[in-house]
This record gives C-alpha cells, sequence and structure tokens, in this order.
C-alpha cells in the first residue's frame, strides 16, 4: 500500500500568531539565543524529586573521580628509577639491557650482572636489574620494580612465567609494565606475524589494562637489537611518569649495588662459618631510613642495622640543567657487581675496582705454598694459647719450665726463647706471631691499626716468598690483602666523625676550654671529692637535689644531663674524670645568664687566648643546638670509654661509691609536674608586667593590633554611600600615595610609607621599585578577588588539597638549608641518597654463597614489624590454580618484604560472627586465613605459593590475598558432635548415655540443645549418678531406643606457631631456587611411600535391600463397629470343606449329547468364523469408501477455491473500474 | 631496650607498647629499704594489661627487674581500682598516650584518688582525696588509623579563665574562700574569669576530706594552659589555708603563662608524643621551657622510635612582654600507623 501523505504546514499570514512572530524577526534574534528566557515552561522544575536526583547524580559522578589528596613526599633529587627486565629464559633479556645501555651511555657491557645504574637523562637516573627465572627473584624484584619491561617470545606466544610475574606484580602494588615482543624475525608469512602481533597485544591488554604498551623488536643486527627500536624503547623509557605505591611510600629500602665483608680477617681465619659484618651500599628508595632500624633482606632474614651513612653519589645528575643534551662526561654507568664504575669512593677510602670474583674465593686460592707458613695459617690457637699449654725443659732431666715461670723476663720478646722458630730459619715469620701477641692483648679495644700491621706482614712474608711463587701470585695476594683489610680500617676512622654531631663535638671543647678560664679550682676540688662537695656547698646541692631549682628550664635540664651520664656508667662505681667534669661544664656554659655562679678566678685563663676567643664566639653563634646537646647529650662514646676505665681499683676491691643524685634519679618519682621556679616572685610588679602582654588586655603585635585593622577595613571598605540621606562617605587618604593613582588598595599603611621613603635615596632603582610596587598591588587585588569569589567554590575537597600542599611546601622547606650531616639525624636518610649499611651478624653463606645474579634487598621495617603475631588475612585460591588449599598445610607467603613459610588456617564466618574452620579453602570463594608470621599493617597484600624449588605446579600462585587484622584472640572453632545413645525411654524423657565421661562434663552442659538423627530436638537436663557421664535428657516427642542423640558444640583450633623465613639466598651458587622448606603432607606421604588405610565404613559396597515384610493392619474391634459397612473389613472366612451333601455330583454326558454338543461347536466357531471374515471385507470397503471420499472433497476444494479466485478477481476488476470512474468523475469535476 | 630503676616507668612502658619493643628493667629500687615495685606500679602494670591483649610481664621475686614484652592494644571497656598511692592523673596520662590506637574504642572507668598534689587532676564523676581515694572517673576515647602532623606554632592572647574550686568533706565555705583569693591575684590581667565552686556530698564527695583549686586559661587561638593546686591530705604534713591555696594557684597560673607556648607543662610529653607518631610529616609545636619528665620524655623517643626532635629557642623580643623563653620543637613525624584497628 503506498504510504499517505501528510498534511503540511501552513504558515499562518495573518492573525495573532503572524503578529507574534512578526514582532519577533523585528526584533532580532536575541531570544533564541536564550532558549530559557524564551520557553520558561520547557525548562521549568517537571518533578522536584527528579530534580533532586539528577542533581544527586552529578554530584556522586564528580565526588567519584575525586582521589583522597596525599601529602606530596617525592624527594627533590628522586633516587634512579628500577628497571626490571623480566622474562622466561633465552628471550633476550641480557641483549635487551645490553642494548638500552649502549643506547644511553654508548659503553658496552659484557656482563649483565647485578643492579646497573645509568644517568639517562638530564633528571633521570635508570637502574637495570635482570630477572632471572626463579621466583624467589620474580617476587623480590615485583617489590622494588618501577617498571618492568616484560620481554615476550612472539615465537613461542605467553609462557607461564609472564602471568605468575603479573600476578605477583598485582598482589604488591601494580608498577608500570610494559611488554617487549623478541623473536619477531622467525616469523616468515608477514600475515601470520601481524595476527599473532594482535592476539598476543589483546591478551596483554586484558592482563595489565586496556591499551598497555606493547614493544615489537622485529629483529637482530650482528646480535642486537635494531638501533632505532632500542632508541624508541629508550625514549619511552625516559618520559615515563610512575604512581606512588602505598607500601613503598611508606617503607624505606635499598637495592643493593655493592657488597663488601668487612669481617676481621682473623676471625674468619680461626672459624670459616663465624657470622660477617657486612656493608651493602645502593640507593635509598621509599621513605626515610633511620639509623639503627630493623631491616629485613628477603632470602637472608631480619637484621638490625649497626650503622648507615651516607656517600657521595657515584652515578650523579649534571649539576647545571643546561639546554642541550648529556655529554659523555654525563653519561655516567655504575655497576659494581658487573665490574663497571671504576672509581669508587667510600667514607674515606677510595677503592679502584678490578674486575675480578671475590677476595675471599681467591684466598683459598693463592695459599703460601710453604708447609711451615700453611701450618702456621692453619692453627687455630694463637700462640700465646699454645705457649701457655707447652713446657720447656732447660736442661735435660730437670723439671720442665712451665710459661709463667718464664713470662717475666720473655714477655717482651717471646720468639727469642723459641729454639725451633731458630731451625726454621725464619726469623723474621715470628713477627707475625709476636702481633698476634699483641693482638690477643688488645682484642678488647678492637684497634684496626694492628690488622693493618698484620696486614703488613704478611706482605713482607710474601716478598720473602717471592723466589718460590710467581710474580703474579703475590700480586693476586697484595690486592686481596688489601681488599680485606681496608675495610675494617675505614670503620675505626669513621667512627668519630659518624656518631658526634660536629656542634656537639665542638661545644664540648669549648665548654672545656670555659671551664677553665673560670673554675679550674672548683672543678679540680670536685674530682677528688664530689658529691661530698656537692652536699657542702649551696649551688650544687641545690642543683643535685631535682627539679625544682635555678631557672626553669636549663638549670634542670643540666640535672638530667648528668643523671643520663650516670646512668649509662652502668654499675653505679667510679665516676671517672670524664664524666665527672661533664655536668660541671655544662652548667658553667649554660647558666653564665644566671647570677651568683661566677664565682672563682681563673689562673690558667691565659693559656690560649686567640683559640678560645674564637671559641667563644663560636660558642654564641652555636647557642640553639645547646638545648639540643642539653636533650640529647653528646655522644656515648665517652660515656662508654670512662665506663671500661672503671674496672677494678688494686685489682681486687671495687670501688663502691654511694653516688647519691644517680640513685635519687634512676628511682626518682615518676610525675609529669613541672614545680614552679622560686625565682620568680609573682607579688612583684615587674613579674606581674613581664607577661601582661600574653591576655587580651595587653599590647597587641602590630598586624594584629585592633586599631590598625580597623584603620585597614576602613581604607577597604571606606567608601560608601549612605542611601537614605544619599551623602558620601570617602575613606581617609591621609597617607595615601597619590602617584598611585585611583583607589589605592595597599593593606598596609605603614609599609607604603616605608617605601616611599625608601623611594628618593635609591633613585637607581626608582622604575624598578615601582614595577615591584604595581605588581604588589596586583597581587593584593588578586588575592581579594580570589578570596571574594573562589571561597563560594571552595569545598572540602579543595581544602584539604590546599592543607597538603601547604605540608609538602613545609616538609621540604624545614630542613632545606640545615647541613647534611645534622639534618640526617633530624629526618633520617634521604631517598635519594647513596647510602652505605652496615649489617652485622650476617650467616656466612650470604658472603660465602653470593651470587650478584639475585637481587639483593634492604626493606626497611616500621615501629613493631619486626615482631611475630597471629595475622588474620582474606584470602582466595588462584583460579589458575588447579588444586584446592588444604588447612595446616605448610604454605610460603610473600607478604611486605618477607617470603616465608607458614601453616595457615582457613576458616569462613558464619552469619552469627563464629569463625568456622574449614579443611580446604573454597573454590571460587574468598575465605579467611589465620596465620602464625610476621606483623604487618593492615591492608598489606600478599601472595602464596606452595613452593619456591622447582615448578610442580603448572600455575605456581596458590592464593592471593590481604591482611585484615593483626588479633591474638581470634578463634577458630571447628564442629564437634557428641553422640550418645538412650537407655531409658519414658515419655519425653530419656536418659541417654555415651556422650560424656563424667557427671562433671555433664554439668557443663546443662541446658544445651541436643538433637536425634531423625530430628526430635530436646535439652540436656541433669546428670545421673550412674553411669558416669549419663544424663537425663528431654524431648519433644518420644524416642526409640534405635535413636542417636547428638550435641553439636564448637572445638576452638589453634594456629601452629611456624614462622620460617625462606633463605633461598643462603643456599650455595647454582642451587638458589632449591629451597625447600616443611613439606606438606602430601608430599611426605607420597615423598615415604605412605598410603592411606582407607576407613572401612567410608568404603562403598553393593547396596543389598532387604525385602520388607509389613505386618496385616490390625482394626480394633470398636473402631470396626463404628465404621460404615463400606468400610468395615469384609471377614471372608476362609471356605471350610464344603459338605458332601453340598457338593455337586459330576456331569457325565451320554454318547448322543456328547454328538451334539460336537456339532454345536463345530457350528458356532464355522459361524464366528464367517462372522470373523464378514468383519474384515467391511472394514477394507469402508477405507476404500473413506479414500473416495477424501478424493472428492480435496476436487471439491480446488474447485471452490478456483471459483472463488475467479470472483474475487471479478470484483477486483469491478473496483477498479469503480476507482477509475471515480476518478474520471473527479477529473472531470475538476 | 634495657634500662635501669623505676624513674620514667610510665614513659617507658608506654612507649614500647607502642612501638612494640620489648623491655627490660633492672635494679627497680635495689638499693632501697623497700626494694622492687611499688603498689601504684604494679596497679600501672595490670592496668596496662588489662587495655593490651597477649602482653607477657614478668617480675622477679623481689619486684626489682621486670621484663614487659607488649601485645596488642585492645581498649573496649575497661574498669579499673587503681592504687591509693597515687591518683588517677598518674594511670590517665599513660592511657591518654594509648587510647587513640587501640583496637576498639576505649572506654575506661577508673576508680581511685582523684585529686591529690603531686598528679594531675581530673574532672570527675565521683570526687576522691588522698589518702582514702573513692573517686571515679569515666574515660573514652575514639580509635585513629593514623594521627595527623601537628602545628601549633602561634598559642594566642589568653582571652579568659576559668577554674573549680572544690571542696569534699570539709565546709563549702572553703570553696568560696580559694575562688576570692584566688581572683585577687587574676583580676590584675584580665576581668573575664569565671570560677565554679564545686561542693560533692555524700557518695560522690569520696572518703576523705579535701580541697583544691583548677584553673585554665584559654587563649584566642583556643590553646590552654592549666594549673591546679591541692591541699595536703589528711593527716600528712601540714594544713594549708584556702586563701594560700587559692593565691599559689593563681600564681602557679601565672607561672605557666609566663614559660608560655601552646601546651602546658605537664602536657607537653603528650603533644610530643603525637608528634612523633604522626605521618611521615613535619610537625611544629611552641613550647615552654622544657620539663624535666619532657627532656626524659625527649630521650625516650629517640631511643624507641629513632626520632630526634629540632629545638629551637625563641627568646623573647625587647619590649615585649610575653613570659620567658620559649622552645620551638620541630620533628618529622614516624609515620605511625595504628596496626591495631581492623579492617574491613
Amino acid at each position: 500500500m503506498e504510504k499517505k501523505e501528510q498534511k503540511r504546514h501552513q504558515h499562518k499570514h495573518s492573525g495573532p500568531k503572524a503578529d507574534k512572530k512578526n514582532r519577533k524577526k523585528e526584533q532580532g534574534t536575541e531570544p533564541e539565543r536564550d532558549e530559557r528566557k524564551r520557553n520558561p515552561r520547557a525548562f521549568s522544575v517537571q518533578s522536584a524529586v527528579r530534580m533532586a536526583k539528577t542533581f544527586h547524580r552529578t554530584q556522586d559522578i564528580k565526588t567519584k573521580k575525586h582521589h583522597i589528596p596525599l601529602v606530596d613526599r617525592t624527594p627533590l633529587e628522586p633516587p634512579p628509577v628500577v628497571v626490571v627486565v623480566m622474562g622466561p629464559p633465552k628471550v633476550g633479556k641480557s641483549t635487551l639491557i645490553r642494548c638500552l645501555i649502549k643506547n644511553y651511555t654508548r659503553q658496552k657491557l659484557s656482563d649483565i650482572c647485578g643492579p646497573v645504574t645509568i644517568v639517562s637523562g638530564k633528571k633521570r637516573r635508570l637502574t637495570f636489574i635482570e630477572c632471572n627465572n626463579d621466583i624467589n627473584s620474580m617476587i623480590d624484584l615485583a617489590k622494588v620494580a618501577d617498571l618492568v619491561l616484560m620481554l615476550i617470545d612472539a615465537s613461542f606466544g605467553f609462557e607461564m612465567e609472564t602471568f605468575e610475574f603479573l600476578n605477583i606484580c598485582q598482589v604488591h602494588g601494580f608498577p608500570r609494565v610494559m611488554g617487549v615482543l623478541t623473536h619477531l624475525d622467525t616469523f616468515k608469512n608477514n600475515k601470520t606475524l601481524s595476527k599473532t602481533k594482535k592476539r598476543l597485544k589483546h591478551r596483554f591488554w586484558t592482563e595489565v589494562y586496556q591499551g598497555a604498551k606493547l614493544f615489537y623488536l622485529s629483529g637482530m643486527v650482528y646480535g642486537e637489537y635494531q638501533t632505532q627500536e632500542v632508541k624508541n624503547l629508550g625514549r619511552f623509557i625516559s618520559v615515563m611518569k610512575f604512581r606512588p605505591l602505598v607500601w613503598r611510600t611508606s617503607h624505606p629500602y635499598v637495592v643493593a649495588d655493592r657488597m663488601e665483608d668487612l669481617t676481621d680477617p682473623e676471625d674468619i681465619r680461626l672459624n670459616p662459618k663465624c657470622d660477617r659484618t657486612v656493608s651493602l651500599y645502593g640507593y635509598l628508595r621509599g621513605t626515610f631510613l633511620k639509623n639503627k632500624c630493623q631491616v629485613h633482606i628477603p632470602g637472608v632474614g631480619d637484621f638490625s642495622v649497626a650503622d648507615v651513612s651516607f656517600l657521595p653519589d657515584p652515578c650523579p645528575l649534571p649539576e647545571v640543567i643546561k639546554k642541550r643534551a648529556l655529554n659523555v662526561k654525563e653519561r655516567l654507568l655504575y655497576a659494581p657487581m658487573a665490574g663497571v664504575g671504576g672509581l669508587v669512593y667510600d667514607k674515606d677510602a677510595v677503592y679502584i675496582d678490578m674486575p675480578s670474583g671475590h677476595g675471599s674465593q681467591q684466598q683459598e686460592e693463592v695459599r703460601p705454598t710453604t708447609e711451615l707458613v700453611q701450618s702456621l695459617i692453619g692453627t687455630q690457637a694463637t700462640l700465646d694459647a699454645k705457649m701457655a699449654a707447652s713446657k720447656v725443659s732447660l736442661f735435660t732431666g730437670t723439671a720442665a719450665l712451665t710459661p709463667e715461670e718464664v713470662q717475666e723476663n720473655e714477655k717482651q720478646n717471646p720468639m727469642e726463647s723459641r729454639e725451633w722458630d731458630e731451625r726454621a730459619q725464619r726469623e723474621r715469620r715470628r713477627a707475625v706471631f709476636a702481633d698476634e701477641d699483641d693482638d690477643d692483648d688488645d682484642d678488647d679495644d678492637g684497634d684496626g691499626e694492628q690488622e693493618s700491621d698484620e696486614e703488613e706482614d704478611e706482605e713482607e712474608d710474601d716478598e720473602e716468598d717471592e723466589d718460590e711463587e710467581g710474580v703474579t701470585t703475590l700480586k693476586k695476594h697484595d690486592k686481596t690483602a688489601a681488599e680485606t683489610a681496608a675495610p675494617p680500617v675505614k670503620k675505626q676512622k669513621c667512627e668519630v666523625p659518624m656518631e658526634m654531631p660536629a656542634f656537639a663535638d665542638s661545644d664540648d671543647e669549648l665548654e672545656k676550654s670555659e671551664e677553665d678560664e673560670s673554675e679550674e679550682d672548683e672543678s679540680e676540688e670536685e674530682e677528688e671529692n664530689e658529691e661530698n662537695e656537692e652536699m657542702e656547698e649551696g649551688e650544687p646541692a641545690k642543683k643535685s637535689s631535682g627539679p625544682d631549682s635555678g631557672l626553669c628550664s636549663e638549670d634542670d635540664d643540666e640535672d638530667e644531663e648528668e643523671d643520663s651520664d650516670t646512668d649509662e656508667d652502668g654499675d653505679g662505681t667510679v665516676k671517672s674524670k670524664m664524666s665527672s667534669k661533664h655536668p660541671e661544664e655544662e652548667n658553667i656554659d649554660t647558666d653564665d645568664a644566671e647570677m651568683g655562679y661566677e664565682t672563682a678566678g681563673a689562673l690558667r685563663w691565659k693559656e690560649d687566648l686567640a683559640q678560645k676567643a674564637t671559641e667563644a664566639y663560636l660558642r654564641h653563634q652555636l647557642a640553639a643546638p645547646n638545648l639540643r646537646k642539653l636533650v640529647y647529650g653528646t655522644v656515648a662514646e665517652k660515656e662508654e670509654d670512662d665506663s671500661n676505665d672503671e674496672e677494678e681499683l688494686g685489682g681486687l676491691f671495687k670501688v663502691n661509691r654511694p653516688e647519691k643524685s644517680k640513685k635519687v634519679r634512676a628511682d626518682a618519682m615518676d610525675c609529669s609536674r613541672f614545680q614552679p621556679d622560686n625565682s620568680h616572685d609573682w607579688d612583684q610588679e615587674e613579674m606581674l608586667a613581664s607577661i601582661r602582654d600574653c591576655f587580651v588586655t595587653g599590647k597587641w603585635e602590630e598586624d594584629k593590633d585592633a586599631a590598625t585593622l580597623l584603620k585597614e577595613d576602613e581604607e577597604l571598605y571606606g567608601d560608601f554611600e549612605d542611601l537614605e540621606t544619599g551623602q558620601v562617605h570617602k575613606a581617609k587618604t591621609g597617607n595615601k600615595d597619590q602617584a598611585e593613582g585611583g583607589n589605592d588598595d595597599e593593606i598596609n599603611g605603614d609599609d607604603d610609607d616605608d617605601e616611599e621613603e625608601e623611594a628618593p635615596q635609591v633613585k637607581l632603582d626608582d622604575d624598578e621599585v615601582q614595577k615591584n610596587k604595581r605588581l604588589e598591588k596586583k597581587r593584593r587585588l588578586k588575592e581579594r578577588f580570589d578570596a571574594q569569589y573562589d571561597d563560594g567554590d571552595a569545598t572540602y575537597f579543595d581544602d584539604l588539597k590546599e592543607e597538603m600542599q601547604k605540608q609538602a611546601e613545609l616538609n621540604r622547606q624545614e630542613f632545606e638549608d640545615v647541613d647534611d650531616e645534622i639534618r640526617v639525624q633530624y629526618e633520617g636518610f634521604r631517598p635519594g641518597m647513596y647510602v652505605r649499611v652496615e649489617i652485622p651478624a650476617l650467616p656466612c653463606e650470604f658472603v660465602t654463597n653470593f651470587d650478584p645474579h639475585y637481587p639483593i634487598i634492604l626493606g626497611g621495617l616500621g615501629p613493631s614489624e619486626g615482631n611475630v603475631g597471629y595475622l588474620q588475612m582474606r584470602l582466595k585460591k588462584h583460579r589458575w590454580h588447579n588444586r584446592i588449599l588444604k588447612t595446616r598445610d605448610p604454605l610460603i607467603l610473600s607478604l611486605g618484604w618477607r617470603r616465608f613459610q607458614t601453616i595457615p588456617l582457613y576458616y569462613i564466618e558464619d552469619h552469627n560472627g563464629r569463625h568456622r574452620l574449614l579443611k580446604y579453602t573454597p573454590e571460587h570463594m574468598h575465605c579467611g586465613a589465620t596465620i602464625w608470621g610476621p606483623i604487618t599493617p593492615q591492608g598489606t597484600g600478599f601472595l602464596a605459593v606452595q613452593t619456591v624449588g622447582g615448578i610442580k605446579a603448572s600455575f605456581r600462585i596458590a592464593a592471593t590475598g590481604v591482611v585484615l587484622d593483626l588479633d591474638k584472640s581470634v578463634t577458630i572453632v571447628k564442629k564437634l558432635k557428641l553422640i550418645g545413645y538412650p537407655y531409658k525411654i519414658f515419655k519425653n524423657t530419656s536418659f541417654i548415655q555415651g556422650m560424656f565421661n563424667t557427671v562433671l562434663e555433664v554439668a557443663k552442659f546443662e541446658g544445651a540443645s541436643i538433637r536425634t538423627v531423625s530430628g526430635i530436638k530436646g535439652q540436656i537436663k541433669k546428670a545421673l549418678r550412674t553411669p558416669p557421664g549419663a544424663f537425663r535428657a528431654t524431648f519433644e516427642d518420644r524416642l526409640l531406643m534405635s535413636d542417636i542423640v547428638f550435641l553439636r558444640s564448637w572445638y576452638p583450633a589453634s594456629v601452629p606457631q611456624l614462622y620460617n623465613p625462606v633463605t633461598s639466598l643462603l643456599m650455595p651458587v647454582g642451587q638458589k631456587e632449591t629451597w625447600a622448606g616443611m613439606r606438606t603432607l602430601g608430599q611426605l606421604k607420597h615423598d615415604l611411600g605412605i598410603r592411606n588405610k582407607p576407613n572401612q565404613d567410608s568404603l562403598y559396597k553393593p547396596v543389598v535391600r532387604q525385602v520388607r515384610h509389613f505386618n496385616p493392619l490390625h482394626i480394633p474391634k470398636e473402631l470396626q463397629k463404628a465404621l460404615p459397612f463400606k468400610n468395615k473389613p469384609k471377614q471372608m472366612q476362609a471356605k471350610g470343606k464344603t459338605p458332601r451333601d453340598l457338593q455337586r455330583p459330576a456331569v457325565v454326558r451320554e454318547p448322543h449329547e456328547k454328538k451334539v454338543a460336537a456339532l454345536l461347536d463345530a457350528l458356532s466357531s464355522v459361524y464366528a468364523y464367517k462372522n470373523k471374515k464378514a468383519r474384515a471385507e467391511q472394514h477394507a470397503k469402508h477405507k476404500e469408501f473413506l479414500k473416495q471420499k477424501e478424493k472428492q472433497e480435496a476436487e471439491r476444494q480446488k474447485r471452490m477455491k478456483e471459483e472463488r479466485k475467479k470472483t474475487y478477481r471479478a470484483m477486483g476488476q469491478k473496483e477498479k473500474k469503480k476507482l477509475k470512474s471515480s476518478l474520471k468523475g473527479a477529473s472531470k469535476d475538476n | 631496650m634495657e634500662f635501669e630503676g623505676c624513674n620514667c616507668f610510665r614513659q617507658r612502658l608506654v612507649l614500647s607498647t607502642l612501638s612494640g619493643k620489648r623491655v627490660k628493667i633492672r635494679n627497680i629500687r635495689s638499693k632501697d629499704d623497700n626494694p622492687g615495685l611499688r603498689d601504684f606500679e604494679a596497679s600501672f602494670i595490670r592496668l596496662l594489661d588489662k587495655v593490651t591483649n597477649g602482653t607477657r610481664i614478668e617480675i622477679n621475686q623481689t619486684g626489682t627487674v621486670l621484663f614487659y614484652q607488649p601485645g596488642l592494644l585492645y581498649g573496649g571497656s575497661v574498669e579499673h581500682e587503681c592504687n591509693v598511692q597515687r591518683s588517677i592523673g598518674y594511670y590517665l596520662e599513660a592511657l591518654l598516650m594509648l587510647a587513640p590506637f587501640m583496637k576498639t574504642p576505649l572506654r575506661a572507668v577508673l576508680k581511685g584518688v582523684t585529686n591529690d598534689p603531686t598528679d594531675p587532676s581530673v574532672s570527675v564523676l565521683k570526687r576522691g582525696m588522698a589518702p582514702a581515694g573513692g573517686g571515679e572517673v569515666l574515660f573514652t576515647c575514639p580509635v585513629r588509623r593514623s594521627m595527623k602532623p601537628v602545628h601549633l606554632t602561634e598559642p594566642g592572647k589568653i582571652k579568659r579563665i576559668r577554674g573549680t574550686a572544690f571542696s569534699v568533706r570539709v565546709s563549702p565555705q572553703m570553696a568560696n574562700r580559694i575562688v576570692d583569693s584566688a581572683r585577687s591575684i587574676l583580676n590584675k590581667f584580665i576581668p573575664d574569669i569565671y570560677i565554679y565552686t564545686d561542693h560533692m556530698k555524700g557518695a560522690s564527695s569520696g572518703k576523705s576530706p579535701g580541697f583544691g583549686l583548677t584553673l585554665v586559661a584559654e587563649t584566642v587561638n583556643g590553646t590552654f594552659l592549666g594549673a591546679e593546686v591541692v591541699s595536703t591530705p589528711q593527716g600528712q604534713g601540714d594544713p594549708v589555708l584556702p586563701e594560700d591555696l587559692g593565691r599559689n594557684c593563681a600564681k602557679l597560673l601565672l607561672e605557666e603563662v609566663y614559660r608560655g607556648g601552646c601546651v602546658d607543662s605537664t602536657n607537653q610529653s603528650l603533644s610530643l608524643l603525637y608528634m612523633t607518631l604522626g605521618q611521615q610529616d613535619v610537625s611544629k609545636t611552641l613550647l615552654g621551657p622544657l620539663s624535666p619528665y619532657t627532656v626524659e620524655f625527649l630521650r625516650h623517643i629517640r631511643d624507641f622510635f629513632q626520632i630526634m626532635f629540632k629545638i629551637e629557642q625563641q627568646k623573647p623580643g625587647e619590649d615585649e612582654q610575653k613570659g620567658g623563653e620559649k622552645v620551638l620543637m620541630t620533628c618529622v613525624g614516624a609515620g605511625y600507623s595504628n596496626i591495631n584497628k581492623t579492617i574491613k
């Protein structure tokens, strides 16, 4: 059918509407611009509710976009970016690193060994680390990586390692990940190449995020990737931005790029397995590192840092940032483990690193060949000890002399007494032992010089051996000697500047000199009998009496100082000279303001006047640190020295002086009250006047004074017009500068005046002044404008952001101008510094099995993160791990910095808050887990693997989750069903036995609800005397003797306390990935070949069904009587024997009758046959008939259709004709 | 960590609890005629045990050696009978330091001596004077995940002084006498003074007689300075006149004002602790001269948290009449977060 044409709109040309339109046209198009005004009804509020909803929705969307603002704590000079290159083996990791390094620094590195730091740009440094194919390394590096280059062999496709690494990353905060496809040149067909690329890209995107960057390295040229492609990759790396990750911004960490063994070589010689002192070097990242904090080294364990110091940056950024690119000098490369980095500056020594292995390994090779020397080196005990045990007989037959007897004359020169030395023809050799002897004597001093002496001696030895050994070995030995010897020496030297703050030291000396000046004799007296004097003298007694003396702060503080000194003295025996002088000095130093203390004249004051003058000057400058020193004391070192001195006096007796002040202090009253100063007499007017300004009634500061503020206000809002009277008030412009013109908005009138006064003085800068003034004015105007118009929009979020901004600014500025040495003490070591961390008591395997290919990370631990406790976490089995996890099977977790093995208990929380133990983790659901492990802040993610050794599972990451809570009292319970059997049944009461053993047990469960297997509920009522453990219980129905009664109860499960750090770094080289901790039960059974014997009851047996016999239904007689007849059981009694008279006699036919019967039979069968035949015939006929009829019907239908068609056609033609005629008629009409 | 003597007993235990470091204190009054821990210290340990979970405490037989291994701060509802040797303030000062870092909000009911001359007083449900006590205090505190950095550098000017003069089991007239004498001094400075008289009767008046005065000066910037004096306990020392007590207390307040700063001398350590336990940002506070207790506290903070304060002295200006020297304390927070709080 055709579509009906719609009637077109007809414009009105006259009438009110047309008039309106015309009017509008004449006025212009203004109303059309603002539709709201033109048609207000269309924009009116239809529904207030809807409006509110839309408003809320837009606000929600807006607010959801916000992130919680954080204080920006990024350091000004950030540490190098850690770029981890990861991928399965043989995928081209080392090649890529080599190419990138070459791209950045134009240097070629043959062996990538340990972290490689380079300067990549004007503001950026990079540290490349190669991740080997070990899940331990993968886990460790995922925690420190800023950027991950994930290499994928395109010819093979993704490998499991890639996915495992991505999952590890996800758990520990996702660093930036860039994929790199290699081995693309193996594709011959272009189409398959592009298809593969696309496939890999999309898979990569689903893992990382949509649109993650994937690089293609198309092919190799001379064993390297194409320069252009590497350059592009380098560019991407250089401009990459990183987001702060929570764990890393709250924990300091160091990726160590250098390791030195500082252990005393003598100790190693005596016991090669002794604990080592090791210093590790690297850039500090994350946050501030405090000295003496705890660190965790993944793969080794927890250690406390002995000493941290910062070193000059070995790979610094260019100092001046110029516009041009870096020159060759500035493109630095630093990789000490790979043997690059040439000169290395330590605290006070300079190392020249030769590319070679480690000293300790070489030492064993380069042994002196002479047996004697070897035997000497092999000795474990020192000669001194041996000598003590040995005896010498001077003449044959006399008693042997013991060393004690010969001691007096031979102490100084032991070698001469030894005859066998003479025989050896090696007199000089003896010096070694002499020194060793010495060494033994001064062992407690631990002096570095001795060691160096020893080393020299060794060198001398070598010189003598020169004829026997090659020159090369000597050199090597020298080198190793230097290597091993240098660090301890260094250590000794640097202790002094490290522990003493510079100013404190100088102060100390100053004070000493000061004390010399004024109080020489007094202090001397005090040395002799300190406390007596203190008691006698007025001032000192007052001091010792406690906090109620002197000028409020300082005097008391000194007392404290004194106490702290004495506290650290320890035993409270003799105070040595130093410590006794010490407090006095301070007194004098700080109390010069105080009256009546500078009493005694000085005698030796003239001695070094000039020096004192300078010192005095310095002292004035360093007034502030004084207070700091009062609080924190100077250094512990001196006091320690003193404590060493106070051993024994006269050999036997300890001098035990009572030391009143100290004892009083140690056990003093613990009270926070601060007693008022006696010198302040609040009855005097001056004292009252001195705090007058602290009250609102006092004088205010210039900028806050009410009068000034009022004046300002007048200036600001001075001009106004009284609308009622029409009077115009003008602000007073008395002190205003007319030259500035217009309405001056200077807030501070005084400033203005000052500037005016200055202007004529400095004519030269007139323009500048004017300019500044203008700028200032503009700024103020803007400020005011902002204040006026921005305030309306300022939300809570904006305020918060601003606050954070301010805090960040303050953080940056507060210690900016402080010297690094002191700044480090306040803040700790800043991220970005190159630090040297000394760690004592590391296991020797760390050094002996050191492999630079494995990353060494020092992860700082926060307060109380070094402790071990119970952790509750939410855990989910990884959907790719193909087995569920079993409760109490050991699991290796990676949590925080740590990797450790522990035994988790899985549980699920029921609706009533009960933690129900699970035997296995659910398949696709979170569950709870409780472990015994290191305390880690809530919200930290973790992952679990079952083993770190070898690859047994197809996907090694077994579970992931998050720490929820650290609670020691969370109880996990498992269900316990106690079963009993009734032994006596009354109506609803039964006696149950077998559930408990004693009356006491029953008493505990009185009132508990019980149930039978068939579902009858009941309650325990009371214990029965016999049998023990039986009880009376009531039920809601009568029990049967066959019923089983059970009590459902909960039994607390205890968490096993296993915390076993994974010490993979301590494994021998080459076996680091074979660490195996505790085995799971399944593994144990597998290894030991134990098969479980199944419970016989649990086995499946063929089901044998007993045939059931039902008893006949018995209806009581009464009931039967009452029933209607229909329902009455019909009692058909079994028929008895029919009596003979009732039995019917058998019929015997006559022959004729037989014949008749036979005939009748025959006839009837004939009849039946005939009948059957006729019916069949009839049936066939009827069928035929039906067929016929159907045919006729079909024909009829056909005919009818034809007919109908004909008629319709005719009707249609008729209609057409009619239409035509009507159209004709219409046209005619028109 | 090892310490000697019972000095700063509370500080050590509190900081140990917060930092998770175990502490061993030796030679507690070892030379004393009555060696070992006193009852009030034992009571304090018991209180700590109540608010924590998993704490291990070992004391040797004579009580001269204490080993303390802290557990987790649990909080919740706690009721504690404080020893009458020290007032509740002694216990409450420590609780104040711990309370924000608990697992569940703390609601502690402390019973004992509410006012005595050595320790700070507390505002109360029931008053109880030394020596017998009988007072009661309710202390509640919400928990925090982390602390914000503190910036208190402008104390501002004092705009009003408020106070409470209390008397229990003595004539109610005593309080009025105290008020009169205190006002006589303070009126020279500021007219906005209001001192409440609080006379408690019956059960809420505790078991011993006594009276005292607490004064608080509030500045325009919202900082408070407090001072208080309590009469000597019955039967110990000379009795005091209420007039003298009032005057002394007023002078003590003036002394506090003279010292100045944003925090009064009693609470210096608390503010410093909160600065230390803040996020890793710079905190600043202006204090008056450091009290010996605070100095000890600073040293302990260094030992437990490795945090040193930058201490700058601010000399008063020439023509300013604002009391003595002030000390500006600056530190970078330890980045402490409440590891006890559960996340859901």
